[in-house]
């Protein structure tokens, strides 16, 4: 019987995931999800990553933890298992995962470093920039401050200037879900953006839930050992 | 504490802009000196949003209203500081290095700054490796402050930090700060000080130019 692998992974990837599992033949052992959204505090991530990853491997059947993460702000530098190895992709965030490596994100933010990317998972969120997030705002201010519907505007605005500098929506497409990229080119229609549709690469998020994990593609970090980042942004264990 | 400045503070913290015009207004008609007023009244407000920031009480767009609030304070102030001969003893170089759009912690560690009364020459974003030490020996700086938000433009800091090295400018201190920027990583590019939030950029730059509070 092989190994049991738990999944320790980021509710932006659900949709690829259910997609990718089934079609990959992987057999998973537990699965604990984290919310989406958490790499704005990157400390926060680490702390919700590291309670996980203590609670996962408190289960004598796990033999190895798997995570669907990138760097993602570097939340996961300076995360460890003590009892198993931990496995993740190498990339900045669930964008390199999606595009099948942090090469292929590279290149789409050197082309055009005013892209904001979308996925399903990000969509299904509604917090994007476009014509939901106003009213998620609106949601979230409004009994913060009823009296004062001037403030909820302003801080709408002020919302508005902090994507001021993008200029793209970027669909990165790996489960052809048509509602999401019909909603994402709806977004960029709100915002007066392009759109761009990118093709996914389900490869690295297939090979993080079959193996192997070759060097090149995964860090394996072996028990007890850092997740650490050199000045060059390449990982390591320490 | 005089309650226009505390009044003024909590104006400025709840980004009520038009509310900390008028109060700054007043401070200034009552005689009260207008780096006192920055110092006592705009910058504590900005530190408190700051600290809430940090524990994940509010959100980004509360930090900005908060800023615009100070930003137009700071339109009331600025030309009485130069009418008073208030002169900023030191500069700071500031800028979003190369590939990174983003703005907001760096527009916020200008404030900060300029509240200190250093004098700030702002880059802006997606800047050049060689324009940094091109504006140090420009305007005569002491100090460049880089942001970077993202993972993939943190080498162009390592870039920047190599070309500052590399240019004529000698004995230039430089800081660092974003929200994937870490000590570790400061001290791996060779930078002076790092700084994980607007606030303590002020206490970093002190520091570095040899001046505490």
């Amino acid at each position: 019987m092989s190994a049991t692998r738990a999944l320790l992974a980021c509710d932006v990837f659900l949709d690829e995931i259910a997609a990718l599992r089934d079609r990959a033949g992987a057999t998973l052992g537990p699965v604990a999800w984290l919310e989406m959204g958490l790499h704005d505090h990157p400390d926060r991530l680490r702390e919700h990553l590291q309670k996980n990853i203590a609670a996962l491997e408190a289960d004598p059947a796990v033999e190895t933890i798997l995570l669907a993460y990138g760097r993602c702000g570097n939340g996961l530098v300076g995360v460890r298992a003590g009892r198993v190895p931990l496995v993740l992709p190498r990339g900045h965030d669930c964008i390199s995962v999606l595009l099948g490596g942090p090469a292929a994100h590279e290149a789409v933010l050197r082309e055009q470093p005013g892209a904001y990317f979308y996925s399903p998972g990000w969509i299904r969120g509604r917090r994007v920039p476009g014509p939901d997030r106003e009213a998620w705002l609106r949601s979230l201010y409004t009994p913060r401050y009823p009296d004062d519907p001037e403030l909820v505007a302003d801080l709408i605005d002020a919302d508005r200037e902090a994507f001021a500098h993008q200029n793209c929506a970027a669909y990165v497409d790996i489960t052809q879900d048509a509602a999401a990229e019909s909603y994402c080119q709806a977004c960029a229609r709100h915002l007066g953006w392009t759109c761009r549709r990118l093709p996914g690469d389900p490869s690295v998020l297939t090979a993080l839930l079959t193996g192997p994990w070759d060097d090149t593609r995964f860090l394996v970090v072996p028990p007890g050992r850092l997740i650490s980042a050199s000045a060059d942004g390449r990982l390591f264990a320490t | 504490m005089n309650d226009l400045l505390k009044s003024l503070n909590i104006a400025v913290e709840t980004g009520k802009r038009a509310e900390a015009k008028r109060l700054t207004q007043s401070l200034v008609d009552s005689g009260m000196k207008p780096l006192d007023i920055v110092e006592q009244g705009l910058v504590p407000g900005m530190s408190a949003i700051g600290e809430k920031f940090k524990n994940n009480e509010v959100f980004v767009p509360e930090m900005l209203i908060a800023a615009r609030a100070m930003k137009e304070a700071m339109i009331i102030l600025e030309p009485l500081l130069a009418q008073a001969g208030i002169k900023p003893k030191h500069t700071v170089i500031l800028g979003t290095v190369q590939g990174d759009l983003h703005d907001i912690g760096k527009n916020l560690v200008g404030m900060m700054l300029k509240g200190a009364n250093f004098g700030v020459i702002d880059l802006g974003t997606n800047v050049d490796p060689e324009k940094f030490p091109a504006a140090a020996l420009e305007h005569g700086a002491h100090v460049i402050a880089l942001s970077a938000l993202l993972t993939t433009t943190m080498p162009a800091m390592k870039t920047t930090v190599d070309a500052i090295r590399a240019s004529t400018v000698k004995g230039i201190k430089v800081m660092v700060g974003g929200a994937p920027i870490s000590q570790e990583y400061c001290d791996q590019i060779g930078a002076d000080g790092y700084s994980p939030d607007a606030a303590s950029a002020v206490d970093l730059a002190l520091r570095l130019v040899g001046e505490t509070r």
